[in-house]
């Protein structure tokens, strides 16, 4: 049912595409249009958080990619962010390296340390994976801490900002611009290395390593080349994430940050592209909600005691990851499947 | 010398501490098999709640204690009860998600319960400092060895003639032949919750007892993974042994090699350890090689 009533396809490339009908290519085309001019009315405040938003989906897709297609937990991805963003902000500060080519060299150094900790994956799955890149998101923020001649230690590092060219993307409306066009691209690669040869051999090996090793995919080759891409777009997200926050120390990548993200493949829905992207808006869109109405509340209610601001976040996104494991394992995107099958039958119910 | 043998015997003693913590995780995983990755955080709430009974409620000892060992209990129940009992048969990457889902939740109740993140508890034991040879340890480093001990030699007695821990060993063996002679199976996993949930209480009052009740707690059971993963996530045994070689690494490495690396290297070498042991001998010890079939 994932298809209008009368949609045939006529050859292997009508079935494949992604945008099938006018109507498709007609809402495809407003959302754009919508999407590429929010910076003219939408305040300065909203567009902060649009590209916080677009900055985490990339990250996301990446850890989508190898948790959610290829099955390899990892709880360090907050780790191989800040990889990224400390890479970005030494190469632009520091070396003054343009800010393409520091974005590509954040992506390929995060990719190529997630290849280190992602080597022990060949031999063990499961707890052993996610206890390793636990181990992997401590040991990188404490060289950061600690590697103060490069990183600037505890006390952090300032980042240019991002330029392409004489072009400076000096205000949050161009890194509006900027943001959201790398996060279409990325997009756009997730969505299509998920469903090509690689992505179909990342869900062999998700669901039984052992078959897949027998059916002919080389195990070691696709494992790491998981890690190396979930990790490359962490990278890209670092990157962006520095230049667009400007200022940053490792405690911007906290271990409760990597437990968030996969909080939010989870909350979207694992294995599929959509997913990311849904989770990302309903958790950063959730934060929003309890910063702004959780001083209301205090205010509110004297009796609540003194750590409700600061508690309630975490206790909400731990309370809504809970949840959707339990009452809905698949996601809010299986919801959205659901409910465009159900709308394209309505008035009736099958 | 001595500093070499004052680095010995505190590590020896946080070694068994930790090894208690990881008691409470490999009781869980060889009974259902789900890895608990929110220790670190019920180290860290017991801990409080502690602090809860003695400091602000002014309850002493003999009622505060059995209180933290009855809310650890119902903590464990609870847990098992709401979360992990509709999760039977899932993926195991839904197991491992959710008890971190229940780590983040606890943290934030912590948080919202006790926002001053630091504290101490009362003093228990003795504070002069005793001497061993040349080396001069603090009491409550003794005190902390000697009551893991004690617990570590009791819960093997359970194991090994209490009714509910023979079962307890059955269905790590195996669920469906346990099933078959009617021992009820759900009632065994919430036991090795509420047992997993006191461990890590009296862990964390000891760990709390020698540095105070800090967000360090949670990294505190998160050191205690590499005791389970060097001595073998099933086995007993491997957590008394890797827990004293865990301790001795961090407290000989963090002693030897601070002035050459620079401060904080004692936090990650348990987590270097992991590494290094998931490269070479990832079932660890003693652990219990698996091998698998389609």
């Amino acid at each position: 049912m994932d298809l209008p009533c009368g949609t045939r396809n006529f050859d292997y490339a009508r079935d494949m595409a992604v945008l099938r009908t006018k109507t498709h290519w007609a809402l495809f085309l407003v959302f754009l249009l919508v999407l590429f001019t929010m910076p003219l009315y939408l305040s300065k405040y909203w567009l902060g958080v649009s590209n916080f938003i677009g900055i985490s989906i990339i990250a996301a897709l990446g850890l989508n990619l190898l948790v959610g297609y290829c099955g390899q937990l990892s709880v360090g991805h907050a780790g191989f962010i800040a990889v990224g963003a400390y890479t970005t902000a030494v190469l632009t500060g520091n070396l003054g390296v343009p800010f393409l080519l520091a974005l590509l060299c954040s992506g390929i150094i995060a990719g190529l340390v997630g290849l280190i900790f992602g080597l022990p994956s060949v031999r063990v799955k499961g707890f052993y994976l996610a206890i390793t890149t636990i181990a992997a998101q401590f040991i990188i923020i404490w060289i950061i801490n600690h590697w103060s001649s490069v990183t600037g230690g505890f006390v952090g590092i300032s980042v240019p900002l991002a330029s392409i060219g004489p072009l400076e993307f000096r205000s949050e409306g161009s890194q509006f611009y900027l943001i959201m066009g790398l996060t279409a691209l990325c997009i756009l690669f997730s969505k299509n290395l998920a469903r090509g040869r690689v992505g179909r051999a990342f869900v062999a090996v998700r669901d039984n390593d052992l078959a897949a090793e027998v059916m002919g995919i080389n195990l070691l080759y696709y494992k790491l080349l998981a890690f190396f891409i979930g990790c490359f777009l962490a990278g890209i997200s670092g990157s962006l994430l520095a230049t667009w926050v400007g200022y940053m120390n490792a405690e911007n990548f906290t271990l409760a940050d990597s437990i968030l993200y996969i909080g939010i493949i989870i909350i979207g829905g694992l294995g599929t592209t959509l997913g990311p992207i849904l989770g990302v808006l309903v958790i950063r869109l959730l934060q929003q909600a309890i910063m702004y109405l959780s001083p209301l509340i205090e205010s509110g209610f004297p009796v609540l005691p003194a750590g409700f601001t600061t508690g309630i976040g975490p206790m909400v996104f731990g309370l809504v990851i809970i949840l959707f494991l339990v009452l809905e394992p698949r996601g809010v995107a299986h919801r959205w499947t659901l409910f465009k099958a159900a709308y394209r039958l309505w008035p009736f119910s099958y | 010398m001595a500093e070499f043998l004052q680095y010995v015997i505190t590590g020896l003693a946080v070694g068994m501490v930790y090894a208690l913590i990881a008691l409470g995780f490999a009781l869980i995983w060889k009974s259902s098999s789900v890895a608990n990755l929110a220790l670190g955080q019920l180290v860290l709430i017991s801990s409080w709640f502690t602090y809860g009974m003695l400091v602000q409620a002014g309850l002493p000892y003999w009622i505060g204690f059995p209180l933290t060992i009855v809310f650890a209990l119902f903590l464990g129940w609870v847990i098992e009860r709401l979360t992990l009992r509709p999760l039977i048969a899932q993926p195991i990457l839904s197991l491992i998600t959710v008890t971190l889902g229940i780590g983040y939740f606890l943290e934030g109740l912590v948080t919202f319960i006790w926002p001053m993140s630091v504290a101490a508890l009362p003093r228990m034991f003795p504070t002069e400092p005793f001497q061993i040879g040349p080396a001069v340890v603090s009491q409550e480093y003794a005190w902390a060895a000697a009551i893991s001990l004690i617990l570590f030699g009791l819960l093997s007695l359970f194991f090994r003639y209490h009714k509910m821990g023979i079962a307890m060993r059955a269905t790590a063996d195996d669920q469906l032949a346990v099933q078959a002679c009617a021992i009820p199976v759900t009632r065994v996993f919430s036991t090795s919750w509420m047992f997993a949930c006191v461990v890590a209480a009296v862990g964390g009052v000891l760990v709390s007892l020698i540095g105070g009740i800090t967000f360090g707690l949670v990294e505190t059971g998160l050191k205690s993974f590499s005791v389970v993963i060097l001595g073998g996530l099933d086995s007993f045994i491997g957590c008394m042994v890797a827990g004293p070689i865990i301790g001795l690494a961090e407290n000989l490495g963090g002693g030897y090699l601070t002035p050459l690396i620079g401060s904080g290297i004692k936090d990650i070498i348990p987590f270097i350890i992991i590494i290094i042991v998931m490269v070479i001998k990832p079932h660890g010890l003693f652990g219990e090689e698996r091998i698998e079939r389609i």
